[in-house]
C-alpha cells in the first residue's frame, strides 16, 4: 500500500510539474506583453517595469524565469487580474467554493439516482424497464448541456415559476461569506429569516444541480449496470444462488459491494468532464463559480486570470482523480498490484 | 425505494409552494436588474450611463435638478441662486438641513455646507488638489465642457453660500450644474480618508447625501443600498435597494417574468408586446433626448477624407436599421440633436440610401476598388442602441454592396470602452444620451476638441471652425441667437459627416405591476427614491 | 421447396459480416445508423440543396413564424430570424459546420493519433515512460477546457475551433491506440511474425492495425460525439463560429435574445445537435454491443 501511495505521489509530482510548465509557457503564448501577462498590472510605468523585470527575472534565461515563476506561485503571488487589478488568488478563493458546492451536490444526486436505476436496469436487461432506462440513459448522454439548461429554465422557471432562473440566492438576502459554501453560511448567519433563506437557497440550487447531474447520472447508470451484469456472471454469485439465498440477498450481500467498488474510481474519472459541464452550467445559470469566472476572463482577454484559472482547475481535477484512485485502491486489494 | 422517491417529491413540492413566506423581507426591498456593472461610485469621473444609473440619483444630490416634464431647472441642494449682470459670478444659497450618510466607515459631524461644494469642484479643477489625481485625474464630462478654463474660482463667502467666478459668460453653466456628474461629495469624509492615507476609497466606498446609503458591492454581481433615514426629502419608501447586474438581455427579461427583479433596464423592444399582455408586469415609456450614431475615426485614413465618410453614409439603409434593430420604435435621425430640442434644424436634408452615389464618391476619392474596415459594436444594450451587433451585421451587408469589406469587432463592455478611448477603432456604433436640456450637451461632449482630449469624442474629430461656433453660442443668453449658431453647427456637421446619426429612441422600462413611483428622467439616470410596492 | 443440402457445410461468415448481423439485430443501433447517414449526407450536399441563401438578409420578412402558424409562409418552413434569414437553410448549412467539421476534426485527430500512438506503442523504455506521463498529464485537463484555452490563445473563429478541438481530442486517441497496440504486442502471433523476420513497420501495418481497427472505430465514435458537443459549446460561447456563420451552437446563442418571441429558433438547432450526438452514440453503442456478442457466439 505504501509503495502504491509513493508511486502515486511521484506521478502527482510529475503531473504538477508539467502543469506548471504549461502555465508558464502560456505567459508567452498569449498575445500581448509577457510582463503584463505574468503580473496582471495594467499601467506599467518604466520604473515599475524595470523593477518587475528584475523580480521576474525576465532578462535571464527561460529556466531562471521559470524558477522565479514557481517561487511566486509557492508564496501565493499569482499576479493581479487585468480587469479588476485585485490579487488573483483571493478572487479565486471567493469563486471556487461555489463550483465545488454545485459539483458535489450534482455528484451526490448522480450517485443517489444512478446506482438504484443502474441496478434496476441490470436485473432484467432485456425487459421493459431495462429498455426504458437504457433509452433515457443514451438520451441523457447525448444532450447538449446548455440546451438542456435553457429548456429547463423555459419550462420550470419562466413557464411554471417554480424555480428562479439563476443565481445562488435571492439578492435581497444578505448572508456574510464565511466558508463560501452557501448552505453552511446560512446556518452560520444570525438572521431571523434563516428558514426562508435556506429554502430560497435550495430553490436556487435545484435546477443547476439537475442539469449538471444529468450527464454523471447517465454514466453512473450505464456503469453500474455493466458492472452488475459482469458481477452477476461470476462464480460466487452462482454459489450464493445455489446456497439458496434469495435474489435480493444475493444482490445486497455479494453483488452490490463488488460492483460498486469501481464506481468510486469512475467518479474520479468523470470529474474532469464534470468540470467542463459545470462551466457551461454556471454560465447559463449565472452561478458565481470558477467556471463562469474563467469564461468571463476569456471574454475580457484577462490573460493572468486565464492562466491562474487553468492551473487551479487542473490541480482540482488531478487531486480528485488521485484521491478517488487512492480510495479505490484502499477498498480494493486487487488494484494494489498495479 | 418507493418511500425514498416519495419523500424527494414531497420536498420538491414543499420548496415550490413556500414562496408565500418570503414576502416579509421582499416587500421592503426593490431589485433593479441593471445591464452592466458600475465602474466605481463617483459620478464626477464617468460618462457611462450604466454607472450613472446605478449611483448618481441614489447616492448623491446636486445643487440644481432638472424638472422631468418641462426641462427647467429646479432648486435641490441650492435653495436659490443669483447671477451677476455680466454673467461672470453665480452665487448659490444652500439648504441648512442636508444630512450626510452614516455608515460603519464614516460618522458625519455636521450637515452639508459650502465647504463640501468647494471641495467637490476644486477636486475637478485644481491639479494641486490632493484628490485631483486619485483615480486617474480624468473628469470626462467636465473636461469636455472645458470646465477648468471656464470656472476661475469656487469659494464659500459664508457657511451656506457658494460663489462661482467664471472667466467668460456661459449660458449652459447652470444646466451643467444640474447634470448627474455634478454630484456633491463630503469634504469631511475626504479629510478623514486623507488622514488615514486611503484617499482612493472616496470613489469606491462612497459617502453622499442622497436617498440611499452604500452597503456593499460584489464585483459584477450586485450593488446593495439601504435607505438613508435622515434624507432631507424624507426617507425612501423602500428599505433596501439592490442592483442585480445582468448583462444578458434574455436573462433580464426572464428575471422580470419570474419576479426575481422588480424593474429591468433596457427590455428588448421586440418583447414589449409580450410583456404588455401579462398582467403581472407593465411597460413604461417616455421620450428621451438621445441619439444613436455610427462614428468614423477621422484621424485614420481613409476616414480622414470627407468624400469617403459621405460615401459610407449614403451606403447604409437607415430605414432597414430602424425596422430591424429599433422595431420602428425610434425616430429617424437627421442630426445628433433630436427633433424635440428647441435648437433643431428643420431644414436639414433627410439622409438617403444611394449605393450608386456612394460608389461614385468612393471612386472620386480614389478608392474605387473598395477597402477593409472594422465596425466596433457594443456588446450591451444601450438607451440609444438596443442591438449594436445586429446593426453592425446590417451595415456589414450594406457595405459589401459598395465593395467595402467590414469586420465586426466587439469586447466585454468595460474593455470595449477602454479600447475605444485609446482610438483603436476604424468606426464604432455607439451613441449619446443627454444629461440636461441644453443643446450644447449634444455637441460639446461629443465633437469638440476638448472632448477629444477627455476621450468621449468617438469620431476623434477636432475642427476649430466647429468649436468656434459652439463657443459663440455660449456667450449669449438669448435663445434665438443661440439657435442660429446651433443651426449653423448642424449644417456644418452634415457637410463634414464625422458621424452618421441614425436614430433617437424612446426610453422604455419594464417593471412589475406592483411597483409605483419609478421615474424616468429624460435627462439622466433613473431615480428610485419614490419607488414603492403598492400591493404585497 | 427447401434449399437442398447434399452434405452439411459449416457457414462461416467473415468477422465483418458477423458484426453487421449482430449490429442489425439491435433496432436502436439501426435507427442511429440511419440518422447518422442522413446527417452525413446532409453535411455533404447542404450547400446545394438549401432553398434560400443562408446569408441573405430579407428586410421585409423579419422574424417570420414557422409555416405551421398562421402568419408563416410555406417558402420559409421554419420561419426567419430577426435579420430575415431563412431558418431552414441556415440549419441545413449548419450541418456542414457542426457535423461535418466535427467529422473532419475527428479524422484529423485519428490520423495524428495513429502516428503518435504507434510511436508510443512500439517504443520501449525511458522514451515510452516519459511519453506516457506526458499523456497522463494532458488527459487530466478536460477536452473542452483545453479547447477553450487554445481558442483563447489563437483567438475566436471556426478555423481555430477546428484546430483546438482536434488538439483536444488527440490525447484520447493516442492513449487508446497506444494501449491497444501494447495489448496486441503481447499476443503470440506478433512474436511469431517477428520470428519470421518482420520489421516494426510490417508488424504495424499488416498485423496490428487490422486487429485494432474495430477498437479505433469505437473510439472514433466516442470522440465524434465529444467533438460535436465541443464545437457546438464553443459556438454557443461565441468563442467558435462567429456571425454570420450558421453553426448550430452559434445559432442558439444568436437567437437567445429572441427566446420569448421565436422559441423555435433556439429549440430546433439544439434538437439537431441532440439528434446528431444521439445518432453517433447509438451507432457507437451498437458497435460495442455487436462486438461483444460476436465474441460470445
Amino acid at each position: 500500500m505504501i509503495n502504491f501511495l509513493l508511486r502515486r505521489l511521484f506521478l502527482l509530482g510529475t503531473v504538477l510539474f508539467g502543469l506548471s510548465l504549461l502555465a508558464f509557457s502560456l505567459g508567452y503564448l498569449f498575445p500581448g506583453d509577457p510582463l503584463q501577462n505574468f503580473s496582471g498590472i495594467r499601467q506599467l510605468e518604466p520604473q515599475l517595469r524595470a523593477e518587475l523585470t528584475a523580480a521576474y527575472r525576465l532578462d535571464h534565461s527561460y529556466l531562471s524565469q521559470y524558477l522565479a515563476f514557481l517561487n511566486r506561485l509557492w508564496h501565493g503571488d499569482w499576479g493581479l487580474s487585468l480587469a479588476s487589478q485585485q490579487p488573483l488568488l483571493s478572487e479565486i478563493r471567493q469563486v471556487l467554493p461555489a463550483t465545488i458546492e454545485l459539483t458535489s451536490y450534482a455528484l451526490l444526486v448522480s450517485f443517489l439516482f444512478g446506482v438504484p436505476l443502474g441496478i434496476l436496469a441490470a436485473i432484467k436487461p432485456e425487459g421493459y424497464l431495462g429498455k426504458i432506462i437504457n433509452t433515457i440513459t443514451v438520451a441523457g448522454y447525448s444532450l447538449p448541456v446548455f440546451w438542456w439548461a435553457l429548456l429547463l429554465i423555459m419550462v420550470f422557471s419562466v413557464g411554471l415559476g417554480w424555480f428562479p432562473s439563476g443565481g445562488r440566492l435571492g439578492v435581497l438576502y444578505e448572508i456574510p461569506t464565511v466558508s463560501g459554501f452557501m448552505l453552511v453560511d446560512i446556518f452560520l448567519a444570525e438572521t431571523p429569516y434563516q428558514q426562508v433563506i435556506l429554502l430560497d437557497a435550495l430553490r436556487h440550487l435545484a435546477l443547476p444541480t439537475v442539469v449538471l447531474a444529468t450527464f454523471p447520472t447517465t454514466v453512473m447508470i450505464r456503469f453500474v449496470r455493466d458492472a452488475m451484469l459482469e458481477v452477476w456472471e461470476q462464480n460466487y454469485i452462482k454459489t450464493a444462488k445455489a446456497k439458496g439465498l434469495s435474489r435480493l440477498q444475493v444482490l445486497y450481500r455479494h453483488g452490490l459491494r463488488n460492483a460498486l467498488l469501481p464506481v468510486i474510481r469512475q467518479i474520479g474519472l468523470q470529474f474532469s468532464a464534470l468540470i467542463t459541464l459545470a462551466m457551461l452550467t454556471e454560465v447559463i445559470f449565472s452561478w458565481p463559480g470558477i467556471g463562469r469566472w474563467l469564461l468571463d476572463s476569456i471574454y475580457q482577454r484577462n490573460f493572468p486570470a486565464i492562466q491562474a484559472g487553468l492551473m487551479i482547475i487542473s490541480v482540482l481535477v488531478i487531486t480528485v482523480n488521485m484521491l478517488t484512485e487512492i480510495l479505490h485502491t484502499f477498498f480494493n486489494p486487487l488494484a494494489r498490484k498495479r | 425505494m418507493i418511500k425514498y422517491c416519495l419523500s424527494a417529491a414531497m420536498l420538491a413540492l414543499g420548496l415550490a409552494g413556500c414562496s408565500a413566506e418570503q414576502q416579509d423581507l421582499r416587500a421592503d426591498g426593490l431589485v433593479y436588474c441593471a445591464e452592466g456593472a458600475p465602474e466605481h461610485f463617483n459620478p464626477q469621473r464617468v460618462t457611462s450611463g450604466t454607472t450613472i444609473d446605478i449611483i448618481s440619483q441614489q447616492l448623491y444630490d446636486r445643487l440644481l435638478d432638472i424638472d422631468a416634464a418641462s426641462g427647467e431647472l429646479r432648486p435641490a441642494l441650492a435653495k436659490g441662486w443669483q447671477s451677476s449682470a455680466d454673467g461672470l459670478v453665480y452665487e448659490f444659497d444652500l439648504r441648512h438641513d442636508v444630512q450626510w450618510h452614516q455608515t460603519d466607515y464614516f460618522q458625519p459631524s455636521r450637515v452639508l455646507n459650502a465647504e463640501d461644494v468647494v471641495f467637490t469642484f476644486n477636486r475637478i479643477m485644481d491639479p494641486e488638489h490632493p484628490f485631483h489625481f486619485i483615480g486617474g485625474g480624468i473628469y470626462p464630462y467636465f473636461q469636455s465642457v472645458d470646465w477648468a478654463s471656464l470656472v476661475k474660482q469656487v469659494s464659500a463667502p459664508e457657511p451656506y453660500r457658494v460663489r462661482f467666478e467664471l472667466s467668460r459668460p456661459d449660458s449652459s453653466f447652470l444646466s451643467n450644474l444640474a447634470t448627474d456628474f455634478a454630484a456633491i461629495l463630503s469634504a469631511e469624509y475626504a479629510a478623514q480618508l486623507l488622514a488615514a492615507n486611503t484617499p482612493q476609497l472616496l470613489d469606491s466606498q462612497p459617502i453622499g447625501s442622497g436617498p440611499f446609503i452604500f452597503r456593499e458591492y460584489q464585483k459584477d454581481v450586485l450593488v446593495r443600498f439601504y435607505e438613508h433615514p435622515h434624507y432631507w426629502r424624507g426617507p425612501a419608501a423602500m428599505q433596501q435597494l439592490v442592483f442585480d447586474i445582468v448583462p444578458n438581455n434574455a436573462r433580464r427579461m426572464a428575471k422580470l417574468l419570474t419576479h426575481e427583479c422588480d424593474v429591468i433596464a433596457y427590455p428588448r423592444l421586440a418583447e414589449l408586446a409580450l410583456v404588455s399582455e401579462r398582467p403581472d408586469v407593465k411597460v413604461q415609456e417616455s421620450t428621451s433626448m438621445n441619439v444613436g450614431f455610427w462614428a468614423f475615426n477621422t484621424q485614420r485614413p481613409p476616414f480622414n477624407q470627407v468624400k469617403v465618410r459621405q460615401a459610407l453614409a449614403l451606403a447604409i439603409n437607415q430605414r432597414a436599421i430602424l425596422q430591424a434593430v429599433y422595431f420602428n420604435q425610434a425616430t429617424a435621425a437627421r442630426s445628433v440633436l433630436p427633433p424635440t430640442s428647441w435648437a433643431f434644424n428643420q431644414q436639414l436634408a433627410t439622409p438617403e440610401y444611394n449605393p450608386q452615389a456612394a460608389k461614385a464618391l468612393l471612386a472620386e476619392a480614389g478608392l474605387a476598388s473598395g477597402f477593409n474596415m472594422t465596425i466596433w459594436a457594443m456588446p450591451v444594450q444601450r438607451l440609444y442602441n438596443p442591438n449594436a451587433l445586429k446593426m453592425a451585421e446590417l451595415i456589414q451587408a450594406d457595405l459589401a454592396q459598395i465593395g467595402v469589406n467590414a469586420t465586426i469587432v466587439s469586447y466585454e463592455w468595460n474593455t470595449f470602452r477602454r479600447k475605444l478611448t485609446e482610438g483603436e477603432h476604424d468606426s464604432v456604433l455607439i451613441g449619446w444620451a443627454a444629461d440636461n436640456a441644453d443643446p450644447d450637451n449634444f455637441f460639446r461632449p461629443l465633437l469638440s476638441c476638448a472632448a477629444l482630449e477627455s476621450g468621449s469624442n468617438r469620431a476623434q474629430w477636432c475642427d476649430p471652425v466647429f468649436d468656434r461656433i459652439l463657443n459663440q453660442a455660449l456667450l449669449t443668453d438669448d435663445q434665438l441667437q443661440r439657435r442660429s449658431f446651433y443651426l449653423a453647427a448642424q449644417q456644418y456637421l452634415q457637410t463634414e459627416m464625422p458621424l452618421v446619426a441614425l436614430a433617437h429612441s424612446q426610453r422604455i422600462q419594464a417593471i412589475n405591476s406592483q411597483i409605483e413611483g419609478v421615474t424616468i428622467n429624460p435627462y439622466g439616470g433613473i431615480a428610485l427614491f419614490s419607488a414603492r410596492r403598492v400591493q404585497p | 421447396m427447401r434449399k437442398f443440402r447434399l452434405y452439411f457445410e459449416e457457414q462461416h461468415r467473415s468477422p465483418l459480416a458477423q458484426l453487421w448481423r449482430e449490429f442489425a439485430r439491435q433496432h436502436s443501433a439501426l435507427f442511429g445508423l440511419a440518422l447518422f447517414s442522413s446527417f452525413l449526407l446532409l453535411s455533404l450536399v447542404a450547400p446545394f440543396i438549401t432553398p434560400h441563401d443562408p446569408y441573405l438578409q430579407a428586410d421585409n420578412l423579419l422574424l417570420l413564424p414557422p409555416s405551421w402558424s398562421e402568419q408563416g409562409l410555406v417558402q420559409y418552413p421554419f420561419g426567419t430570424d430577426d435579420l430575415g434569414r431563412d431558418l431552414l437553410s441556415r440549419l441545413l448549412k449548419g450541418t456542414t459546420f457542426t457535423f461535418g467539421l466535427a467529422l473532419v476534426t475527428v479524422i484529423g485527430a485519428l490520423l495524428a493519433g495513429l502516428a503518435l500512438g504507434a510511436l508510443a506503442g512500439m517504443s520501449q523504455g525511458m522514451k515510452s515512460s516519459f511519453f506516457n506521463h506526458l499523456l497522463d498529464l494532458i488527459l487530466t485537463i478536460p477536452s473542452l477546457l483545453l479547447a477553450i484555452i487554445i481558442v483563447a490563445v489563437l483567438g475566436p473563429g471556426l478555423a481555430n475551433t477546428a484546430w483546438a478541438v482536434s488538439l483536444a481530442l488527440l490525447p484520447q486517441f493516442v492513449h487508446g491506440i497506444r494501449n491497444a497496440i501494447n495489448e496486441q504486442l503481447k499476443k503470440d502471433y506478433v512474436t511469431a511474425y517477428r520470428l519470421d523476420g518482420a520489421n516494426n513497420w510490417q508488424v504495424l501495418t499488416r498485423l496490428i492495425i487490422p486487429n485494432i481497427w474495430e477498437k479505433i472505430i469505437v473510439m472514433s465514435s466516442m470522440a465524434l460525439s465529444t467533438a460535436i458537443l465541443d464545437i457546438a459549446a464553443l459556438g454557443f460561447l461565441s468563442l467558435g463560429a462567429q456571425a454570420p456563420i450558421p453553426e448550430w451552437g452559434a445559432m442558439i446563442s444568436d437567437s437567445l435574445d429572441l427566446i420569448y418571441l421565436a422559441p423555435a429558433s433556439v429549440a430546433i438547432p439544439g434538437l439537431l445537435i441532440f439528434a446528431a450526438v444521439l445518432s453517433v452514440n447509438l451507432v457507437g453503442d451498437g458497435l460495442k454491443t455487436a462486438m461483444q456478442r460476436r465474441r460470445e457466439s
